[in-house]
């Protein structure tokens, strides 16, 4: 392990110093969504602020929900929820992976001391009809980060291209802290993962892989979508966006508790693209309609980093 | 005068597998380039690394050479007017080479005098033609997937971040997306990571070596392979040879070094593959084994960097192990819950391709196809065929495959075993999957390789009949694989299939399974309706053939290869005997009579084409002693071949052929073939026709090219 006074010693630690590090970098320093999300990525502050021409630099935290991933707080390594750390820098600077790995410093994770290798990772989102390419970032054989630069988003080219570095806090922190299980680690001084969260894991598994009502999901699936369109018409992206988020998150506890078949999977996932992509086109036309305002004025000392 | 090229797009870290095609690219793009600009050039070397792709080329031309163009005008006659002027159709011909009429030549030519003209296209300087070829040059490296970055609009399979560009102790300012260019280049990431520069050729991989990069692939490569087998030996074994992993970690790192790490021995319990699919798949690592071959419970990690305590990383790669061998014992564990063949069912709901049913469909025909396949060859199925067709793709729902997909057979082999299935039928549902690439072992056993067969035909057929026949390099299902893998399994065993019975029998399962209403339709062609049963079944026969004869071609004369499947391949074990035998021969001075005896007789079979009428020959018509002894020799000669041809001696068949070029040539030397009478001629074409058809059976000699 690197030394103790180097390194954060708690999960709070641990994010305020990357929250520390992106300020000092320019970054606005947001909060997650609030709205159950499988990642950073869906959340507005990424998907649609990724898309047009408009310089973007922010970092968050996003409690991110896979409601397949839940193992009823038994599993050491796996989560129904997990938190990621992200960043968008928004066109990815040159220096872009400098920045990044004097990030690894700032929580104690020097080159001299580990093996940091960016294997190449293509990163891809049926849902979002979204992809790019990048590494997982790996520390001594383990995945810390994911490094992506956006290509594509709701079906639109991002012009000009995103950073998004996303850094997966729990096992950062359990690497920090050196625990083989999760819940075993220390989220604040006094308090342990497992004081946070496990029973929140327990319920949350609980309802998504056994009592969730299929029936419902299926019609609540059906309502959100068609009012994200029906807003979607009345020129209110931002709100539909919001359904389209729920349909999301429907269609994943749908899939964790085995009620969508394989064939009928593409379909179901064919039709949240189609929202976010509809989503995507709205919230474009309506910077559009502002004139980019983040193209201006005070907005470019954010757009260029340092 | 020439000088030194010294080129390197300086990259944020690119795929592994990327790397050495990609410096290869360099090297056979440059080449067309600098061909088509006509620069000269000397040697060229090209390197790469994860952070760099180089193209080093020495005694490049100054000067891209001159070219001297000429062109032929029109005749004197067109070109002047009564009065000797010229007319437009001169002067516009002079325009085009920047020349007056004046200044154009004449020529003589047998038709007449015309005009024609010369010039001297000067090439330009090297330095002010490379910035454009090199940029040019970075642009036509092909990725499997490429990208944009910052506001830029290039593309490349990472960023660029710096270019290296040198010619002649100069910078070439190459303007690539906004990379900056110059003539330095920037050692390892964490060891060096300062500017170096870089003048000449000579000197690159030794500077680059000095600021901790091993530019040269083949030399990273040694020393990874060093380096694994060095901390292999401290740990008291030997690398698990693994040449795909290794070329993996050559793409991964510039300055490789080893470091052991172990693992609880308790897992050594798991199959093999599964702790090896472990260390390999995710985490990049070498198993190690005893000198007998026994799995030891240690890895070898290659890292990028050689940290300042070894003991901090090891203890990192140690624990993502540890987690990852816990999810396998997890699945392993879970997976013998159940036996094996309990899975079949579920089957029915994972879909085997669009259009073609489930994998349990698909186990039904192959159950079917197996039989035909033994029946076909000539055997009498044996009783556990049917249980190793149900099994075969069982292991498909296992958390263990689910997670690795490569371990398919493996487990089924694995849980086989477990559930206490015949020791044949778990060894067959493994090896029906063999071989899995061109270079893996071929079923040993006859069940495998008969529910392999029909695995691949069925897929073959399935494919086929939805009209998703491979074109150009694209071949999604793998279909080139699966059929090289079926007729490599066919000739192994030798066994006499006749192919387009098996495919008959193949289509006839697809066709069967579906109702006409469910007919296999091309979910992705509404509009184009599949193909037809008969072209299907041609098409996958074309498909044999082309595969036969680029799998034969690895070892034969092309040409031989043509001929021998010219003369048919419906029995491929046959055809592949009749090659070996036609290709030893060839080349050999005992090839020359064969080759005279049936060219003299081919040649006058194929001019007089349309005359002959096939039919026997007639021997109250043969008169002359030369005749008549060719008549004798050809029956003898028949017997001969055929009795060779039935053991399959070919090269026996070959040797009684050849001894029938005296006879041949005496006929040709002392008999008038095409004799006045119509009836006499047409006699002797059909002599001299079977002459040439003793030799059908083998190959189509008119095909093999002789070098007299």
């Amino acid at each position: 392990m690197p030394d103790s006074s180097a390194t954060p010693q708690t999960f709070v630690d641990l994010i305020l110093r990357l929250q520390a590090y992106w300020a000092g970098r320019g970054c606005a320093i947001l909060q997650g969504y609030d709205q159950e999300v499988g990642a950073g990525t869906m959340n507005p502050a990424t998907f649609l602020r990724v898309l047009g021409p408009e310089p973007w630099n922010v970092g968050y935290v996003e409690p991110s929900r896979r409601p397949a991933d839940g193992r009823f707080g038994e599993n050491p390594n796996r989560l129904y929820q997990h938190h990621q750390f992200q960043v968008i820098l928004k066109p990815s600077p040159r220096d872009v992976q400098d920045l990044y790995l004097d990030s690894l410093a700032s929580i104690g994770i020097r080159c001299d001391d580990h093996d940091l290798r960016f294997v190449e990772d293509d990163w891809e989102s049926p849902t979002l009809g979204a992809w790019g390419l990048g590494w997982e970032v790996w520390c001594d054989g383990m995945e810390i980060t994911q490094f992506t630069y956006f290509q594509q988003a709701g079906g639109f080219e991002c012009r000009p291209v995103s950073a998004e570095l996303t850094y997966g806090l729990e096992r950062i922190a359990m690497y920090l802290q050196n625990r083989d299980n999760i819940y075993d680690m220390t989220f604040a001084p006094g308090l342990t993962y497992r004081d946070m969260f496990h029973q929140n894991e327990v319920e949350m598994s609980r309802y998504s892989m056994r009592e969730s009502d299929a029936q419902q999901l299926f019609a609540l699936f059906s309502s959100y979508e068609a009012e994200c369109k029906r807003l979607l018409g009345v020129g209110l992206p931002l709100p539909a966006y919001d359904y389209c988020l729920k349909c999301s998150h429907s269609f994943n506890n749908l899939d964790a508790r085995g009620a969508i078949s394989v064939t009928e999977r593409a379909g179901y996932i064919g039709r949240v693209r189609a929202l976010a992509r509809g989503c995507a086109e709205g919230f474009l036309e309506s910077r559009k309609a502002l004139g980019f305002p983040l193209l201006r004025g005070g907005a470019a000392a954010n757009g260029s980093l340092q | 005068m020439t000088g030194d090229l010294v080129f390197e797009i300086g990259t944020e870290e690119l795929p592994a597998s990327s790397v050495v095609p990609a410096a290869e690219a360099l090297r056979t793009q440059w080449q067309s380039l600098a061909q088509e600009a006509r620069i000269a050039f000397g040697t060229v070397a090209t390197h790469g690394t994860p952070r760099r792709l180089a193209l080093l080329v020495q005694g490049v031309a100054d000067r891209a050479s001159d070219v001297e163009e000429r062109g032929e005008g029109p005749w004197l006659s067109v070109a002047f007017d009564a009065a000797g002027k010229p007319t437009r159709a001169a002067e516009a011909f002079a325009k085009k080479f920047g020349l007056e009429v004046s200044q154009l030549g004449r020529e003589k030519t047998p038709k007449g005098e015309r005009l024609v003209a010369a010039r001297t296209l000067q090439g330009g300087r090297s330095m002010d033609l490379l910035p454009g070829l090199l940029a040019r040059l970075i642009a036509a490296v092909p990725f499997r997937k490429s990208m944009r970055w910052g506001s830029e609009d290039v593309t490349f399979a990472r960023p660029v971040r710096w270019i290296l560009s040198v010619y002649d102790g100069e910078v070439v300012p190459v303007k690539f997306g906004d990379a900056p260019c110059g003539g330095v280049t920037y050692g390892h990431r964490f060891l060096s990571p300062g500017a170096v520069e870089v003048r000449k050729c000579s000197e690159y991989l030794e500077k680059l070596r000095a600021a901790k990069v091993l530019a040269d692939t083949a030399e990273r490569r040694a020393r990874v392979v060093a380096e694994i087998d060095r901390v292999a030996a401290e740990l008291g074994g030997r690398r698990v040879a693994d040449d795909e992993l290794v070329d993996t970690i050559t793409g991964l790192v510039e300055w490789p070094q080893g470091v052991p790490g172990a693992f609880d021995a308790g897992a050594l319990d798991m199959p093999r593959e599964v702790l090896v699919s472990e260390m390999r798949g995710h985490q990049k690592y070498a198993s190690v084994e005893t000198a007998d071959g026994r799995l030891l419970p240690h890895f070898v990690a290659v890292a990028n960097t050689p940290v300042k305590d070894t003991a901090v990383s090891r203890r990192g790669y140690e624990r993502v192990l540890r987690a990852r061998l816990a999810d396998a014992r997890y699945f392993f564990d879970e997976d013998r819950k159940r036996p094996l063949a309990s899975r079949v069912e579920e089957l029915a709901r994972v879909t085997f391709l669009e259009g073609l049913g489930s994998v349990f469909d698909k186990e039904v025909r192959i159950a079917g196809l197996a039989d035909a396949v033994d029946r076909l060859r000539g055997v009498e199925p044996s009783p556990l065929l049917a249980g190793v067709a149900a099994l075969c793709k069982a292991d498909l729902t296992t958390g263990m495959v689910g997670e690795f997909p490569e371990l398919q057979g493996v487990m089924g082999r694995e849980y086989a075993r477990h559930a206490g299935e015949p020791e044949q039928v778990a060894q067959a549902v493994f090896e029906h999957y063999l071989p899995r690439g061109a270079s893996d072992a071929l079923p040993a056993g006859d069940l495998g390789a008969s529910v392999g067969l029909a695995d691949r035909f069925d897929t073959l057929a399935g494919l086929f009949a939805l009209g998703r026949v491979p074109t150009g390099a694209a071949d999604p299902y793998g279909l080139r694989r699966a059929c090289i893998g079926a007729i490599r399994v066919i000739l192994a065993k030798g066994w006499r299939l006749p192919l387009s019975r098996v495919v008959d029998a193949a289509l006839d399962r697809h066709a069967a399974l579906f109702k006409p209403s469910e007919a296999p339709k091309d979910p992705k062609a509404k509009k184009k309706p599949a193909p037809d049963r008969a072209q299907s079944k041609a098409q996958l026969l074309e498909f044999f053939r082309g595969r036969l004869k680029a799998l034969w071609t690895e070892d034969h004369p092309a040409d031989v290869v043509e001929a021998v499947l010219a003369a048919g391949f419906e029995d491929m074990a046959d055809a592949q005997r009749r090659l070996q035998a036609v290709s030893a021969l060839k080349g050999r001075p005992d090839f020359l009579p064969l080759a005279v005896a049936f060219g003299r007789a081919s040649n006058i079979i194929e001019k007089q084409a349309k005359d002959l009428v096939p039919g026997p020959v007639d021997e109250g018509l043969l008169t002359e002693p030369a005749e008549k002894a060719l008549h004798a020799a050809v029956a003898q000669t028949h017997a001969a071949v055929e009795k060779s041809v039935n053991t399959g001696d070919y090269t026996g068949a070959l040797r009684v052929l050849a001894e029938l070029r005296p006879a041949v040539d005496a006929v040709f030397d002392q008999v008038l073939v095409m004799a006045d009478d119509p009836a006499v001629k047409q006699n002797r074409l059909r002599l001299v026709r079977s002459v040439q058809q003793l030799f059908a059976p083998i190959a189509d000699f008119a095909r093999i090219q002789v070098k007299f």
